[in-house]
């Protein structure tokens, strides 16, 4: 099974290739020029020249992006040319911020998603199982920024619960409104992912050879039940946990928090392409971590998955 | 042979789609968000006759600014004095536009490029595969930053920039689907008779992985609406003054405690949409799963 | 074994979870007091409120955009100025009265049209106890040369040091505006011992009353107090925190939960409840950000006055101050700052007026229209604004399609006269120059207009270098009349400086440009 991260991780090497190849490449190729948004707009002709030729920004494109790579293979993403900060450090001092907000999330998705999930497919074709699903979608039909402020007018301003943003000292009270944001648009994926898995088990012979049994309800539900659903279930979180990574930049825009999203949609703005090319190279490395961890936490359930493996490496 | 096998297909499709369609009418949310977005539709045609979109769609009025939901302003006006009713009715279209717009183009390149992949498999497979995982691996909002970045503002880029994710995600059922019918007889028989490659594929292979493709679709174009008014939030949305929802909700959040209608309004309108298109997606899935027949 | 693994990982992701919350709890017991981890030297602030003193132990500022550097001479932006400015110090202050006083230099004086001599304090220290002397002006001066700020020493041939506290700047010309330059942040003066020294960011290191303690980018950045401030006031909040709250409506929340003291630009829609808040002060005052509209005179058909004039006279500039900022603003008629030396609105211009445009369209020999198109940046208030003048111009005939951008494209496809009509603004609230010869001046950088006229370049020179001020105050008069006339641009308004804060906050220090100086704020207790 060692074999088979190291396979897995071997294989991220080409993907973070071409994506930082195509990064790099639309950064360059987007109408501002980083040195605009550097220079004071009364820079003369000498400065910005000078500017450039320290920049580097005088070679030609492919040149750059080799010596980029080069950077980066020595563990050296460059430095931002806005804040001339170390872009690795900075994105290092931004992603405690992200995870701690993916990660809650996440974990409020699933606490909402799989009861509901579970309640809507005992419930199948009722108007209990309209009325969760109808719950479970709120979440994702509302445009996320839309649901923050709105958390915001009603949990900070009225009732004075939660602060209205900021990281404040990393503390819970500074994350539950972001993360609530966050975590009720996974919900609707989860929810309805376990859903369907569970109607796929509950009608599987085994289920219903365990009732005629005489097993109780509960314990045919949770116990034979669920088990066997985990699989679609644990992808699915899986994915929503990657995507929370770098996808959160809007409830981090309204919430002020200190994430990797923002960090990114900023440096976009003002063309800093080595942060970005950074961030999102970094942030492609955490994605694919997260997958190969997924793909454990299979093995964990699931035997023949383990089995699978273990023929292969 | 493969004439009988065209026929006897026919009729089982026939019937498929039917069975599909009662089936589908027992879902009371999905007949729901079927019949908002048959209405939705309707308004979004009518609103380009009803509305001249030069004198009340964006021409402002500041003497009217700001005035709350009343006889004459059913919903209000903003801060520029327009009608919110008549913006909102006339934004249907470019919501609905772009979420139909971008999915059927992602639909055009995910499923071909699905399709090839899954056909020919090997290398070719390997290539499309690794780029749809590259574009998989970085959140959709994210290439849509970077590719606004890069060809500016406007409608036809903004469908352009959402279509990523959608291509990606119809590449890889396209090429799932492909590969599991791919060596099923009448597809060698079609091959044997020496049918062109893209005639299989589009005659063969892609009707039968259509229903995951269809369920994906409705989904799709819910997200994509979201996207696209989260793009508006970062201010490279669709430019002003087209009354796209996404706008409305950015311009009108700076009123979110004085004239909280500006915010709400175009945030339901949105989220009724998304909503109607979720529950029908939902009621399709359950509706074309034939694990799902009694 | 694999179920090892796996159990592992999840445990792992629940505990990253986990201390990320243990340590906010933590932290939770010491906020509100400023821990100075790293600061030997500095306040002996024990944390919470100091209620003896009568004031909170810290300030904390809600500002509208990151800091994002805070190496003096590698910017310009207000959110790291007003960080700045409490931690270095420059050889003179400037005034809300546009004048400069002593601040590091006790004395100054011409030795002739090209020297002037400054006299230094002699007790002054950096915040690392080094004594602040000629050397370091010198250093900080001759380090500013090469730098992209060079522009603000522009005239400065060279530093000379006389002793240690004596300091004679050569001058190309003589300058009317030496001294606000010498004022501004990007040219406080730094140690030359830091930077000799080998430290980490030596630029950090400055004379002011307080000194950087931390800064975590997009989170906060914190400055405390300096116990030995070499001047007779020292501050008196024991640190200043300042923290970016991005989303305009959270800010104001922000203050009025009393997570910040301070609230920078809150929204104008949003005054009245921070009005109608009894523990808030809003303070409104004119500021000095001319935001207009402006024309690339360089491109046809916009190379023809009349027709710029033409469209001049169709803008109704009082709905665009409403449109804009809900009338909180000045419109004006001419392109000069206001507040600046010379300011003069009294000329005739262009006032809206649609049947006067519509004869200088004909006159311009555009009586049938045209079509256009109109570069803005993607934020407020320009789209707002541009929607204003694009129905204002359709009255006229003139089709305007609104191309929206990011502010680092604008300003590229502007230098490079891309363009055909604009909105930007210009932010200046000490030196003339800056406004006429950046805006106007032939080949400027940042002259978007593109606009060259020999003219004008002299008048621009006469007001720079002229001693006599009648005469020069005639120029200037002239240069704006002149300009108005040319119509290279639409001055639209000059937007109010609105900030919101505690009403127990004072020693404030609020400049119309928006480098607050925070120094001496507090609030009471």
């Amino acid at each position: 099974m060692i074999r088979y991260i190291i396979k897995r991780l071997i294989l991220m090497i080409p993907a973070i290739l071409a994506t930082s190849l195509i990064i790099f490449i639309a950064m360059n190729m987007t109408g501002g020029d980083p040195v605009d948004s550097l220079a004071p707009e009364n820079a003369t002709e000498e400065q910005i020249e000078e500017l450039r030729e320290e920049l580097g920004l005088n070679d030609p494109l492919l040149v750059r992006y080799v010596k980029y790579m080069g950077g980066m293979l020595r563990g050296d993403l460059g430095v931002s040319y806005v804040t001339k900060k170390d872009v690795f450090a900075t994105f290092a001092e931004r992603l405690p911020a992200t995870l701690k907000l993916a990660c809650s999330s996440v974990l409020i998705a699933t606490l909402v998603a799989l009861p509901l999930g579970i309640y809507t497919a005992i419930h199948q074709n009722t108007w209990k199982d309209t009325g969760g699903m109808v719950f479970a979608l709120f979440g994702v039909s509302m445009p996320n920024f839309w649901l923050g402020l709105m958390l915001i007018l009603c949990f900070s301003l009225w009732l004075g619960w939660f602060p209205s943003g900021g990281y404040g000292d990393g503390g819970i009270r500074n994350l539950v409104l972001p993360a609530v944001t966050v975590g009720l648009g996974f919900a609707a994926l989860i929810t309805r992912t376990t859903r369907s898995a569970m109607l796929d088990v509950i009608r599987q012979d085994y289920m219903t050879t365990a009732r005629a049994k005489g097993v109780p309800d509960r314990k045919v539900i949770f116990g034979h039940g669920l088990k066997n659903a985990l699989i679609p279930i644990i992808t699915v979180i899986g994915m929503q946990l990657s995507n929370a990574l770098t996808g959160s930049v809007l409830a981090e825009t309204v919430f002020s928090w200190p994430g990797v999203g923002r960090l990114i949609v900023d440096s976009i703005a003002k063309r800093d392409t080595p942060m970005v090319t950074g961030s999102i190279i970094m942030c492609c490395i955490l994605v694919c971590i997260v997958n190969v961890a997924v793909d454990l936490v299979y093995a964990f359930f699931d035997p023949r998955i383990k089995a699978q493996y273990a023929k292969k490496g | 042979m493969a004439v009988k096998n065209k026929s006897v297909e026919n009729i089982k499709s026939r019937s498929l789609a039917e069975e599909t369609w009662r089936r589908l009418l027992k879902n009371k949310g999905a007949v729901f968000g079927m019949c908002f977005l048959i209405l939705l539709v309707v308004v979004a045609l009518l609103s380009g006759f009803i509305y001249d979109y030069d004198t009340q769609i964006i021409q402002m009025n500041m003497k009217e600014a700001l005035q709350p939901p009343s006889a004459a302003h059913w919903f209000g006006t903003d801060s520029l004095g327009r009608d919110i009713f008549a913006r909102v009715l006339y934004g249907a279209r470019y919501s609905l536009l772009i979420g139909v717009g971008s999915v059927t183009i992602g639909l055009i390149v995910g499923v071909t490029l699905g399709a090839i992949a899954g056909f020919y498999g090997g290398v070719v497979d390997q290539i499309i595969m690794r780029c749809v995982d590259v574009f998989y691996s970085i959140p959709n909002i994210m290439i849509a930053v970077v590719v606004v970045s890069l060809l500016g503002t406007s409608t036809v880029n903004l469908l352009i920039a959402l279509c990523f994710t959608c291509a990606t995600s119809f590449c890889r059922i396209a090429r799932a689907a492909v590969m599991t019918i791919r060596d099923q007889e009448y597809v060698e028989s079609a091959y044997a008779m020496g049918l062109p490659t893209w005639k299989i594929i589009l005659k063969h292979i892609i009707p039968n992985c259509l229903s995951p493709i269809i369920v994906q679709v409705t989904l799709l174009i819910g997200t994509t609406i979201i996207a696209a008014s989260s793009l508006s939030f970062l201010g490279i949305g669709v430019p002003s003054p087209a009354p796209e929802w996404g706008a409305m909700l950015s311009d009108g959040r700076q009123h979110m405690r004085d004239a909280a209608y500006l915010c709400v309004i175009p945030g339901l309108a949105i989220m009724m949409t998304v909503l109607a298109l979720n529950l029908l997606g939902d009621g399709l899935r359950d509706a074309l799963d034939p694990k799902m027949k009694k | 074994m694999k179920r090892f693994l796996s159990a592992m990982l999840g445990a792992a992701m629940l505990l990253s979870l986990l201390t990320g919350c243990g340590g906010g709890k933590d932290s939770t017991s010491g906020s509100g007091g400023s821990d100075s981890s790293n600061g030997s030297s500095s306040a002996d602030s024990s944390g919470g409120s100091s209620g003896s003193g009568g004031y909170k132990s810290d300030l904390i500022i809600g500002t509208a955009t990151d800091i994002n550097n805070l190496n003096l001479q590698e910017q310009q932006d207000a959110a790291n100025n007003i960080v700045l400015k409490t931690t270095h110090e420059n050889l003179v202050r400037f005034t809300n009265e546009g004048t400069c006083v002593p601040c590091l230099a006790t004395e100054w004086e011409y030795l002739d049209d090209t020297h002037i001599q400054f006299k230094l304090v002699e007790n002054a220290h950096f915040s690392t106890g080094d004594p602040l002397t000629a050397a370091d002006v010198k250093f900080t001066y001759d380090m500013a040369k090469d730098s992209y700020v060079s522009s603000v020493l522009s005239n400065v041939v060279s530093t000379e040091v006389v002793d240690d506290y004596t300091v004679v700047l050569e001058l190309a010309k003589y300058d009317n505006e030496l001294l606000p330059s010498l004022a501004s942040v990007p040219v406080a003066i730094q140690s030359k011992a830091a930077y000799d020294s080998g430290m980490e960011n030596p630029w950090y290191v400055g004379s002011g009353r307080y000194q950087f303690d931390e800064w975590v980018e997009g989170q906060f950045c914190r400055v405390v107090k300096v116990a030995d401030y070499w001047g007779d006031d020292p501050g008196t909040a024991d640190s200043i925190e300042f923290r970016p709250y991005l989303e305009a409506s959270s800010r104001v929340i922000a203050l009025q939960n009393g997570e910040i003291d301070v609230c920078i630009d809150p929204p104008i829609n949003e005054l009245q409840y921070l009005e109608e808040d009894e523990n808030i002060t809003v303070e409104e005052k004119t500021g000095s950000r001319l935001f207009y509209f402006a024309f690339n005179v360089e491109k046809a058909p916009w190379d023809n006055q009349t027709l710029r004039q033409a469209v001049a006279c169709a803008i109704d500039r009082e709905s665009v101050l409403q449109a804009a900022v809900y009338g909180k603003g000045t419109p004006q008629t001419t392109i000069l700052n206001r507040g600046l030396w010379g300011f003069y609105d009294d000329m005739e211009g262009f006032d809206y007026d649609v049947e006067r445009a519509k004869s200088l369209m004909a006159d311009a020999g555009y009586a049938n229209g045209l079509s256009t198109t109109l570069l803005i940046a993607n934020s407020a208030p320009y789209t707002n604004i541009a929607q204003v003048i694009q129905a204002n111009l359709k009255e006229i005939g003139i089709d305007v399609e609104i191309q929206t951008v990011e502010d680092a494209t604008l300003k590229t496809m502007c230098k490079n006269g891309e363009q055909e009509l604009y909105l930007w603004r210009w932010n200046e609230d000490s030196k003339v120059d800056f406004v006429y010869r950046d805006l106007y001046y032939t080949g400027s950088g940042s002259n978007y207009h593109h606009y060259s006229d020999p003219h004008v370049d002299e008048l621009v020179d006469v007001v720079n270098t002229e001693k006599d001020e009648e005469k020069r105050m005639q120029a200037g008069i002239e240069l704006q009349e002149y300009l108005v006339d040319a119509c290279p641009q639409v001055p639209l308004y000059i937007a109010n400086l609105v900030i919101a804060y505690n009403k127990n906050l004072t020693g404030t220090l609020l400049f119309p440009g928006g480098n607050h100086d925070w120094s001496h704020a507090y609030v009471a207790q």
